[in-house]
């Protein structure tokens, strides 16, 4: 049984309709992300499931009950805000309470809960400080204890680390991440960071302009994704796409040069032919894909990017760490066939 | 210029304060802070602004001790501001509170309470003093009558006189607490409201526990600017009571007034300064007091 479904759910303010049939069904226990672009939606969707926004059509459902016209605090729900609204002028402990101020627990199991929470959180030492002698993680801990304290059916995090500093969210990803494992509630967490979504999630819903474009494991949307929308937006760099068109025997670049693929279905049909950078090497075991000259070079270490100037545009392609080829060379870039993905180039579905 | 040059950036930026300062620091003394001083020394003669002055000590300090006008204007000041202060912060916060929530019309609202604000405090009290004349003039007493009830003497009566005055005072001064007020709930951020509706606490506790605590800073501000205002109440007082200033029988009579009666009626400067420095040590006490009960823990 699915422990949140959202059904045909829209959302308009006045005549401009910002959701446009949201279809979902979460298992129970799940950690969905909703990850996409600031403006798809994702948020709105959440602050709907929360109660905090009125549903134009279509139905939340929590448990078994349809939740659309429940008050916020009767749908069995705890949400952890972007800022994490903690009140600075209470300790952590009455910050932690007032998860607990509306429900219907004795003083002592009260007490009781608060503790064990702390515990989880590691956060016992710090339960009669102010919010303002806290780090960055330590506050982001009081907003998560405070929802958990409730210990509510489904979690909702509204990009909860953007605040943090890069290496903070690293582990509070992790945190996060560990937490569910160990209390096993339903998360929906909304982010923008496609790696903050490939790290945590059981199943990533991809969206754009109030659609889903793709709901998948993060193995599922990385590799095959629906469309040419998702397969920029998951994995970083960004896929190279290189227009085409499908001749039968292949793609046939617009530099001319004639592509085996693995797919070829149809005949005349424009496409884009998306391959990672990743995927996209000097190595010439593959079968060979542009040429160009290298303009920038990013080392990272392990590997080195490198930025290439073709007929069909900017690539960008992965060589090796310690002898990756100067800026001005000419250089050939190949890949596996099977690594490579097609897509419409109207629509951008993907070709199968 | 060599000098100058050699000097640490640190000590340049304290050259250039100081040279814009200057003026300002200048004008301060001589308008502001030598008159002050010179009036706690005035306290201590007798002085009739154009005679000799003349050394008497603390006796300025002993007749007002001893003079139950003063007693009864020491009263009515502090009437003014136990109930002005509490009166206006109420009133301010629930328009404020509300009008908040109000989008329809609300810049207009908005417009409507602060032009009290903006009026001249002398158009203000003697409009306000028509309101409260008698039957056929008086707007609130052809009010009363025309549903039976008996006529009120508002300003004739030493115990409706001090309300009636003060009422214009507090009136004139809303729109300003309103805008303050205002501007401290718009900078609670809306994410705290949420989560207290997602925690499901009732309006009553986030008033209390949310709004209010964390108003904390923008209510120290009003309590204290509005109370150093009620102590210093002057022109709403001697607008509606020009026959008889501070009256009927001194009932309406603030500090101020009192002072101003002493220097520039009775010539009694001395006496005037002592009474100056008392209203002085009040405003601060007050202050003090209020800034240590309002203290952020």
């Amino acid at each position: 049984m699915a422990n949140l479904s959202l059904r045909a759910l829209t959302k308009a303010y006045a005549q401009t309709e910002v959701l446009h049939g949201i279809n979902l069904d979460v298992e129970d226990g799940e950690f969905i992300v909703f990850v996409g672009p600031s403006g798809c939606g994702k948020s709105t969707t959440l602050r709907m499931i929360a109660g905090l926004e009125e549903v134009t059509s279509g139905e939340v459902v929590i448990g078994d009950r349809v939740v659309n016209h429940l008050e916020p605090k009767e749908r069995d729900i705890a949400m952890v805000f972007q800022n994490y609204a903690i009140y600075p002028h209470m300790s952590v402990k009455k910050n932690i309470a007032f998860g607990l101020r509306s429900s219907k627990m004795s003083k002592q199991d009260k007490e009781t809960r608060i503790d064990e929470v702390a515990g989880i959180l590691d956060m016992t030492h710090l339960l009669d400080r102010k919010p303002a002698q806290l780090s960055g993680g330590q506050r982001q801990r009081v907003a998560i204890g405070r929802a958990m304290v409730r210990d509510p059916a489904v979690f909702l995090f509204d990009e909860p680390l953007s605040n943090l500093d890069a290496q903070l969210r690293t582990q509070m990803r992790l945190e996060i991440k560990k937490l569910h494992q160990r209390v096993g509630n339903t998360i929906i967490f909304v982010t923008h960071d496609q790696v903050e979504a490939m790290t945590m999630a059981d199943r990533i819903v991809i969206m754009k302009d109030g659609h889903i474009q793709q709901v998948g494991t993060p193995s599922e949307v990385y590799h095959s994704p629906a469309n040419a929308f998702v397969a920029q937006f998951i994995g970083a760099p960004s896929m190279n796409m290189l227009p085409g068109r499908l001749n039968g025997a292949g793609v046939r670049l617009e530099s001319g040069l004639q592509v085996v693929t693995t797919h070829v279905s149809a005949t005349n049909q424009d496409v884009l032919l998306g391959v990672r950078p990743d995927d996209l090497t000097l190595d010439q075991s593959g079968q060979m894909l542009v040429t160009g000259q290298v303009t920038v070079r990013e080392p990272l270490g392990a590997e080195t990017l490198i930025y290439v100037a073709t007929e069909s545009g900017e690539v960008i392609a992965k060589a090796d760490g310690r002898s990756p080829p100067d800026v001005g060379t000419h250089v050939r870039l190949s890949a596996d066939p099977a690594n490579v993905h097609l897509f419409d180039a109207d629509n951008g579905a993907a070709l199968a | 210029m060599r000098l100058y040059s050699n000097l640490s950036i640190k000590q340049k930026q304290i050259v250039w304060a100081w040279a814009f300062l200057a003026l300002p620091v200048l004008f301060y003394g001589i308008i502001r802070f030598y008159p002050t001083g010179t009036a706690f020394v005035i306290s201590f003669q007798e002085w009739n602004l154009l005679g000799d002055r003349t050394w008497i000590g603390w006796d300025n300090y002993v007749e007002l001790w001893n003079d139950p006008v003063f007693w009864k204007v020491f009263v009515n000041t502090f009437e003014y501001l136990l109930i002005g202060t509490p009166l206006s912060l109420v009133l301010s916060f629930i328009i404020a509170y509300h009008l908040d929530k109000l989008r329809f019309m609300h810049g207009f609202l908005r417009m409507l309470y602060f032009l009290p604000f903006m009026t001249s405090a002398v158009a203000m009290a003697w409009v306000w003093r028509w309101f409260y004349q008698d039957v056929p003039i008086g707007l609130f007493n052809n009010l009363l009558a025309s549903v039976g009830i008996p006529q009120i003497a508002f300003l004739n009566s030493t115990t409706n006189a001090l309300p009636a005055v003060l009422a214009p005072a507090v009136w004139a001064g809303l729109g300003f607490q309103v805008i303050i007020f205002m501007a401290g709930l718009r900078a609670i951020p809306q994410s705290y409201y949420e989560a207290a509706k997602i925690d499901g606490v009732g309006w009553w506790t986030v008033l209390t526990q949310i709004t209010i605590p964390l108003l904390r800073p923008t209510i120290v501000f009003i309590v204290v600017f509005s109370s150093i205002g009620f102590l210093r109440i002057f022109d709403h007082v001697f607008n509606m009571t020009t026959n008889n200033p501070g009256g009927p029988l001194n009932s309406t009579k603030p500090l101020v007034l009192m002072i101003y009666d002493t220097a520039f009626n009775g010539f009694n400067m001395g006496y005037a300064a002592a009474q100056t420095v008392v209203l002085f040590l009040i405003l601060l006490l007050v202050s003090l007091a209020q800034l240590w009960l309002l203290r952020s823990d």
